[in-house]
């Protein structure tokens, strides 16, 4: 069986996802020694030749899939350090992984996902067809988290991180994929039943409630991969070296800040332009 | 008292990166000591390296059914490999943990910590 990653990479006019997700797809294919490939669209492609990083994108990735770019109203307000910004989230197309993967199988993993150890290649065997991301860990301590970073809603189901997907290509996924799709089309109305707030699409939650309509609606231990360590998009990545990156961590997230140091550990790091401020540091790496 | 607060909250700083660096060599070591093995995912601990021992001692070491973390029945083979195994990856990863730790403990600055 062919084993894989696949990243996806819509850029907006804030965030070049592409470039993100060169340095995400560089340091997997280097440190889980598998090929990856990338989904994303012709402008998103277009961007990529303008700034001279297509042929680094053509090296690091076995294919470029080009789909069109999915139409989205989702806004997200995203912090940089103690900068906020609002930016339109072009994320509504993660469904079409199962039809899409060139892979019997496939990790998903989110651009800002950066892998910097083999530990996900434990889990390839693990006799379930899909798992996910089991709940964010948080870089300094759980206190910075909310409710809302473990549950759906105050009142609703466990909430999986797909920063993190690991499947087998087959019909039990492409039902789970489906009813994925299923969720996102009838998103007020699952939004209705689990309580979560519907006025901007998450895959986290889309993915969450298919797992949990598809567990029989119990919460398991089956189909899980390590918590996702996390900064917080009010963390700042502030530089890169010796393969270690240093983060300034807004540890009470009223902009105080206190430094940590990070090597040979898988990093989700949600202050996505501190990762383009770093970028060619960063490339340096892969 | 100036100098006496800017002391306080330089160790304060320091207190918290040291958090976060033992919290990171914490993870990291246990990742190590996760496992996968026919089908399960196994943590090394002193439960699993003290039952192992037990059944290979009481001489059950083919075809034996361990729970994994998820509590899934998995099949080991042999056992006396397995156990092999996660013994040796268990002092691997333990020594490794105690050197950066004391290295750690032993970096008095947040300069000295990051560099490690």
């Amino acid at each position: 069986m062919k084993k894989g990653i696949v990243i996806y990479a819509h850029n907006n006019r804030s965030i070049d996802y592409a470039l993100m997700a060169i340095i995400s797809g560089g340091l997997a294919k280097k440190n889980l020694n598998l090929p990856v490939s990338l989904i994303t669209d012709d402008s998103t492609v277009d961007w990529l030749k303008q700034s001279g990083k297509y042929d680094i994108a053509c090296d690091v990735f076995e294919k470029i899939l080009i789909v069109e770019k999915p139409k989205t109203n989702n806004q997200r307000f995203l912090h940089d350090g103690d900068a906020k910004i609002t930016i339109p989230f072009v994320n509504t197309n993660r469904n079409s992984v199962w039809d899409l993967t060139p892979y019997d199988k496939t990790l998903l993993i989110d651009s800002d996902f950066l892998i910097l150890s083999d530990n996900l290649n434990k889990f390839w065997d693990l006799d379930v067809d899909l798992a996910i991301g089991e709940s964010i860990n948080d870089i300094y301590n759980s206190k910075r988290l909310g409710y809302l970073d473990k549950y759906v809603s105050e009142t609703g189901v466990k909430l999986y991180w797909a920063t993190t997907v690991m499947f087998t290509k087959n019909e039990n996924t492409k039902l789970f994929f489906d009813t994925v799709n299923y969720v996102k089309e009838n998103y007020q109305y699952f939004g209705d039943v689990f309580r979560y707030d519907t006025r901007q699409y998450r895959n986290d939650i889309a993915f969450s409630i298919a797992k949990h309509l598809l567990d029989g609606f119990v919460e398991t231990n089956i189909g899980r991969l390590p918590p996702v360590l996390s900064t917080l998009d009010r963390d700042i990545l502030v530089s890169v070296d010796n393969n270690s990156l240093k983060f300034l961590i807004n540890y009470r997230l009223d902009n105080n800040y206190c430094a940590a140091s990070l090597s040979d550990v898988d990093v989700h790091i949600m202050n996505k332009q501190s990762i383009i401020r770093q970028s060619e540091k960063l490339l340096e790496m892969i | 008292m100036q100098e006496q607060l800017k002391q306080a909250l330089d160790f304060s700083n320091y207190q918290h990166t040291f958090s976060i660096q033992k919290k990171l060599l914490k993870e990291r070591t246990e990742s190590k000591l996760t496992y996968g093995y026919s089908g399960g995912i196994f943590y090394i601990n002193q439960t699993l390296l003290t039952f192992v021992d037990m059944l290979c001692q009481k001489g059950r070491t083919s075809s034996v059914v361990l729970l994994d973390n998820n509590q899934n029945p998995i099949l080991i083979k042999d056992l006396e490999t397995f156990k092999d195994e996660i013994f040796s990856r268990y002092f691997e990863v333990t020594n490794e943990y105690f050197e950066q730790y004391d290295k750690i403990k032993k970096s008095r600055s947040v300069e000295k910590l990051l560099d490690l």
